[in-house]
């Protein structure tokens, strides 16, 4: 029983460069995934709230679909799926495509990214996957936060002369995402740990380059601690800085 | 105080009993009366799920299968990946690995290896009529390869400008190449006739290219252990001496032995 730990291995070369690369697409899986799924999701939960009843079954088969099935399933099914349901002549297009980070990046001497794929096919359909599944559950966290609001609120609105949308816009959403940003906060974390998922498909995000890692060099305890850690400081740090906003802005609504 | 001198009695103790019990894998294997044989299960032709019967067959397995008469006990079969077939020797959860292992100097500082077993070397799997016709074909092309296999190493040398994605096992890379996905598959050139073989119409793909890694398959045993590796190697030198062994290449490859090529044969 010798278990040798090789962690200079994992600091310098090919490990270490892999590793920033993995970070940086992770980063930015998670960026385009959280600010769309926001987007989504707040559509969503208006078309939730019409009094147009078609789009209100819409949204609710929606949120009902994409919340109840696992997010490794939707990748599959949005990886797969592409070839069959999405026109041949983008298909092609999106098979082929493959926009890279010019050159490679060095700081003093250290080389921080060697080749970093910035959007081939399987990092867009990764990112439509992660988008669709976390925009259900925000809507879910914003209808309730709507709920939470007075009604008098809404009649408010409308009695002074704002339409539907207007009134939702200006009156409703405001008050109801201020008192909605802690669920929504523990949503953006559950993305960021959720796309590590997305390396099923060929993404090469943090946790493929771990794995690509102990393939190549055999240390695999080494190569996902520090992948753990990473993820580990990233949400911590996200966490504290909402603290920070919260303890400064939110007192209203703190108890 | 008293009950910290128990304590540390009874860790002293466990590390002697563990140290004590690492003997021989030979006499591991005879008391539990099974080998344990690592193998794969989907790669047509050497480790795969036979569609009538249902059972593991394949090359890979009748060697251990062979192997296992010639120490009189039974074998069962673990499933193992490209990728976790290494850590699996390692721990100790198989004892003999049959799975399609390259020998490489870089593995051989976690575990041993046998002689050569079959002789192989790298190919391209693409559609018939893509126009691809050797690795220079392959410039800013996505080619799909086995996560934790040589192939992705000697793809990328080879061809420094194709953009390699490597996939769980080789039916999804295969699927990909179906689908657009990437336009070739490289891997061994035994293994792609597996999969061209084993498809729905073979004749949509071809195997292309010239050789451009030599990938000598070796059995993965466990370090340190000269006793099983020396049987292992004696025990395929039998077999190719009293043609056990080509006529297993024979049922698998469905062509005679190459002329040319043996196993390295040692005088007894």
């Amino acid at each position: 029983m010798d278990y040798n730990f090789h962690w200079e291995k994992m600091f310098h070369g090919e490990p270490a460069q892999w590793m920033w690369e993995g970070l940086a697409t992770t980063m930015q899986i998670s960026a385009i995934a959280l600010v769309c799924s926001m987007v989504l999701g707040t559509i969503i939960c208006i078309m939730r709230m019409t009094p147009f009843k078609p789009l209100q079954w819409f949204s609710l088969a929606y949120t009902e679909f994409f919340r109840n099935t696992p997010l490794l399933v939707q990748i599959f099914f949005w990886y797969n799926a592409s070839h069959y349901v999405i026109p041949a002549g983008i298909n092609e297009w999106m098979n082929d495509l493959y926009v890279q980070f010019p050159g490679p990046f060095s700081l003093f001497g250290y080389d921080f990214i060697g080749e970093w794929v910035l959007f081939n096919v399987e990092f867009i359909t990764g990112t439509i996957a992660l988008t669709v599944y976390t925009s259900a559950f925000i809507a879910e966290e914003i209808r309730a936060g709507i709920f939470s609001i007075p009604k008098n609120q809404l009649e408010a609105s409308r009695a002074v002369g704002l339409s539907f949308l207007q009134g939702y816009r200006y009156v409703i959403l405001p008050q109801a995402l201020r008192i909605v940003i802690p669920p929504l906060i523990s949503q953006a974390l559950n993305l960021i740990k959720n796309s590590s998922l997305c390396m099923v498909i060929g993404v090469t995000e943090m946790m493929y380059m771990a794995s690509q890692i102990e393939s190549y060099y055999a240390i695999p305890f080494e190569a996902f601690s520090v992948a753990l850690l990473i993820y580990m400081t990233i949400s911590l740090i996200i966490s504290f800085c909402i603290n920070m906003y919260n303890k400064h802005f939110m007192i209203q609504v703190m108890y | 105080m008293k009950r910290l001198v128990v304590v540390l009695a009874l860790v002293l103790s466990f590390m002697f009993a563990a140290t004590v019990a690492s003997a021989g894998k030979i006499e591991d294997v005879k008391k539990a009366g099974v080998l344990v044989c690592g193998v794969k299960d989907s790669v047509n032709l050497f480790g795969f799920i036979d569609a009538d019967s249902k059972e593991l067959v394949g090359f890979d397995v009748d060697i251990c299968k062979a192997l296992a008469a010639k120490l009189g006990v039974k074998t069962e079969f673990k499933v193992v990946t490209s990728k976790n077939r290494i850590p699996m020797l390692a721990q100790g959860s198989v004892d003999i690995l049959a799975a399609t292992m390259t020998h490489k100097f870089s593995r051989d500082e976690q575990i041993d290896f046998s002689i050569t077993y079959f002789m192989d070397g790298q190919k391209l799997l693409v559609k018939k009529g893509s126009g691809i016709m050797s690795t220079d074909d392959l410039a800013n092309k996505k080619v799909g390869t086995v996560k934790g296999s040589t192939s992705e190493k000697n793809i990328k040398n080879a061809q420094p400008k194709a953009q390699v994605i490597s996939y769980d096992e080789y039916p999804q890379a295969f699927m990909a190449l179906k689908q657009g996905k990437v336009k070739a598959v490289t891997t061994d050139s035994g293994i792609l006739a597996g999969l061209k073989s084993g498809d729905d119409n073979p004749d949509n793909w071809e195997v292309v290219g010239e050789f451009f890694s030599s990938e000598p398959y070796g059995l993965g045993v466990p370090s340190n252990d000269s006793a099983f590796r020396d049987f292992v190697n004696k025990s395929l030198n039998e077999m190719w001496l009293d043609g056990t062994y080509q006529s297993l290449f024979k049922k698998w490859m469905g062509y005679d032995l190459p002329a040319g090529w043996q196993i390295e044969l040692w005088p007894m």
